[in-house]
């Protein structure tokens, strides 16, 4: 078992891009697709041209600042204008004693989310105004804020256990998603190499060595299966360490992972069964995966797929059981109990396609 | 010490290995001969263990191999038609591999990786991938494999095709120093007579997964004594004068070649008066006569209807 570890070993160490591919690939993945609903920081400089600017500036910048993603900063028009034109910032606001103008050179999401908060601010202030009448704007504001601070409806959310409800972070599931994805196709060639072996006449040549069969196959598992934990670990841990993403226990995320890693090469085991040759793996094989994570639902929200077909297709391969596991993990901090079902049907899985796998690769002549 | 006993594999409908009996006896060199598709390749899977016959047994010291090919797989070195080496590794890795991989003794297996390197010439190249090598050097190493272990018989199956006479002559010379030095038993497959005719004692021919004739070279050499090859140079081609001789009483066969006309004929001596009458009659001259002694190549020329190499 061990020279064959080895030797498969050896034939990487030549050649390590794939795998420093698929790593970078599954951090670039997480991070493109996966901020899409994080909104960036973002900066607008405000100016007035009133006779008294700096008081209307100071006055709306109270009102406006408070928004947890938009910066607001004091500037002239000039400067305004041209960080704008230079694309340095993508909006300003053309402050006056009670109107506004937004200036950009684009129009971003972003933006809109600028141009609904500041209008949200103007007519809340106006609301006030007009409320007040002739009497005292501010008297009438701090009545307000203080009544608001005892409101007679409290609405409260909890979840059924009584806890409070985090919000649901896409971007978590699609980095776990993407990275146990991507990993799905490393795990994959590297099972094939069994096919390769037998094709070549190396695996003859195993068979008439003293070496059992048995050996050789764990020595080419155990490769595989440590190939794609590695690559898992190497992307979480710099998630987690380097680039600060919160998985929650780590040690419950890298049991996940190892058996999801155990599961999958299981599966690629029994796809290496169903067909003919490695050349036949490598066709079938790319084109079969990309659609695990569509079925599954890895790409959406939980419970977005309700076709009750594709629910149980996706719910045949590991990747679905993975993913749930880990955001549970990440996101609820799940314990072993929690995730005792994922992890008995990513087993269960491993062992059957294992099985199947095996039996008919050796079945093959 | 090892034999084959009505031994035949079927494919589906296809019979590849049709009862053959095929014995090596200690320290022999035997070689398996036959065109493509003959059956060698599926005869020496069955002996080497690797595929079940369909009927028939494979013995070892009068012991069957088939239930238990734990004691034939110890003393058996195969050389497998294709090249199973990993190409991404470079020649001294491979070795390595399958010396690990054969259980060579830690102590020994680096003095023995680089005696079969010597062996087949390649201590200098060790070090380079094997896919850079040439075909020739692939096949060195992938009898290398083979040696680790020290077999005590060796299998090759055709381990010579599409390579370069260099390598080709150092191949030969290992085979033969094999046998002749180490005592090693050989089972020899091959297209080439040649190469059969310089390195083996004995030779089986197989066609359509039979065999067809066996002995020595002199025994297989007799079955043509019958019969004489006549090389023939005319100064002209001429369609009527072949069918004259073809239609001659003892002629078996007339093939046009490149420089004339072959004619094999029943040892007869009117033949030689008659060609040259029917020569005559054509207003044809003979150039160039020969009576041939046959060779092996003619002898497995007779026996199949093929030449051995396509
Ligand atoms: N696994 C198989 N399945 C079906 N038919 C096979 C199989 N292996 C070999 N055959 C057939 O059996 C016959 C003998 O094949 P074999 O490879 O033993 O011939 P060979 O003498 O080694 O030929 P070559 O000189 O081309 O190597 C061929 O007709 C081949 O097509
Ligand atoms: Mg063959």
């Amino acid at each position: 078992m061990y020279p064959v570890f080895m030797a498969q070993w050896m034939k990487d160490k030549r050649k390590p891009y794939i795998i420093l591919l698929f790593i970078g690939l599954s951090i670039i993945a997480t991070l493109i697709f996966g901020d899409i609903d994080r909104i960036e920081q973002t900066t607008a400089m405000v100016y007035s041209t009133e006779p008294n600017a700096e008081a209307v500036e100071e006055k709306w910048l109270e009102g406006l600042n408070g928004h947890e993603t938009i910066d607001f900063i004091i500037s002239d028009k000039e400067e305004a204008h041209e960080q704008v034109a230079e694309g340095a910032i993508d909006v300003a606001i053309h402050l006056m004693e009670n109107d506004y103008r937004l200036i950009t050179s684009s129009d971003m999401p972003n933006i809109q989310i600028v141009e609904q908060y500041v209008h949200k601010v103007f007519t809340e202030e106006a609301q006030l105004e007009a409320a007040a009448g002739d009497g005292n704007t501010e008297k009438l504001r701090s009545e307000l804020d203080s009544y608001l601070e005892n409101p007679p409806i409290q609405v409260q959310t909890e979840s059924i256990d009584g806890g409070e409800i985090p919000n649901y972070d896409m971007g978590m599931q699609l980095l776990f998603g993407f990275t146990l994805f991507i990993a799905m196709f490393t795990i994959g060639f590297k099972v094939n190499g069994i096919s390769g072996d037998k094709v070549s006449g190396i695996w003859n040549r195993l068979i008439l060595s003293p070496v059992s069969k048995t050996n050789m196959y764990i020595g080419h598992l155990l490769y595989s299966f440590c190939v794609g934990f590695l690559q898992m670990l190497i992307v979480f841990l710099i998630f987690h360490y380097v680039m600060g993403y919160d998985l929650g226990n780590l040690s419950m995320i890298l049991v996940i992972t190892a058996v999801f890693t155990l599961s999958m090469v299981s599966v690629a085991m029994l796809i290496t069964g169903i067909v003919k040759t490695p050349e036949q793996f490598n066709m079938v094989y790319p084109s079969l995966i990309p659609m695990i994570p569509v079925i599954s639902g890895v790409y959406m929200l939980p419970g977005t797929i309700s076709n009750p077909v594709l629910q149980f297709i996706g719910d045949m391969f590991p990747l679905s059981h993975g993913v749930e596991a880990m955001t549970d993990v990440a996101l609820f901090d799940a314990g072993w109990n929690d995730i005792a079902l994922p992890i008995a049907l990513m087993l269960l899985i491993g062992v059957f396609s294992m099985g199947i796998g095996i039996n008919m690769v050796e079945r093959r002549k | 010490m090892l034999e084959t006993i009505n031994l035949s594999k079927t494919f589906k409908e296809k019979k590849a290995v049709d009862e053959i009996d095929i014995y090596l006896d200690d320290g022999e060199s035997v070689g398996l001969l036959g065109p493509n598709g003959a059956g060698k390749s599926t005869t020496i899977s069955m002996i080497s263990s690797l595929l079940k016959p369909t009927s028939g047994d494979v013995k070892l010291n009068g012991k069957s191999t088939i239930k238990d090919p734990s004691e034939i797989r110890k003393v058996l070195g195969v050389v497998p038609q294709e090249i199973a080496l990993y190409e991404e590794l470079s020649a001294y890795e491979n070795l390595h591999f399958f010396g690990k991989i054969y259980k060579v003794k830690k102590g020994f297996l680096e003095n023995r990786i680089q005696e079969v390197l010597d062996m087949v010439g390649l201590k200098d190249r060790q070090n380079e991938l094997v896919k850079t090598f040439s075909g020739g050097m692939k096949r060195r190493v992938n009898i290398a494999a083979a040696l680790l272990h020290h077999p005590k018989v060796l299998i090759l199956d055709e381990p010579t095709v599409g390579i370069d006479p260099q390598s080709r002559n150092h191949i030969l010379e290992t085979v033969r120093k094999l046998n002749e030095d180490h005592g090693t038993t050989i089972l020899y497959t091959s297209h080439y007579m040649e190469e059969v005719e310089q390195l083996c004692d004995r030779v089986y021919i197989m066609d359509h997964g039979k065999v067809v004739a066996s002995g020595s070279k002199d025994e297989l050499l007799s079955i043509l004594s019958s019969e004489d090859t006549i090389q023939v140079q005319l100064s002209k081609s001429s369609d009527n004068l072949l069918e004259a001789i073809k239609a001659m009483k003892p002629v078996r066969r007339v093939d046009e070649t490149s420089d004339g006309i072959r004619i094999i004929s029943k040892k007869d001596s009117s033949i030689l008066n008659n060609l040259v009458h029917a020569a005559e009659k054509e207003g044809i001259q003979i150039t160039h006569f020969q009576l041939e002694v046959p060779s092996l190549e003619d002898v497995f020329l007779h026996l199949t209807g093929k030449s051995l190499r396509d």
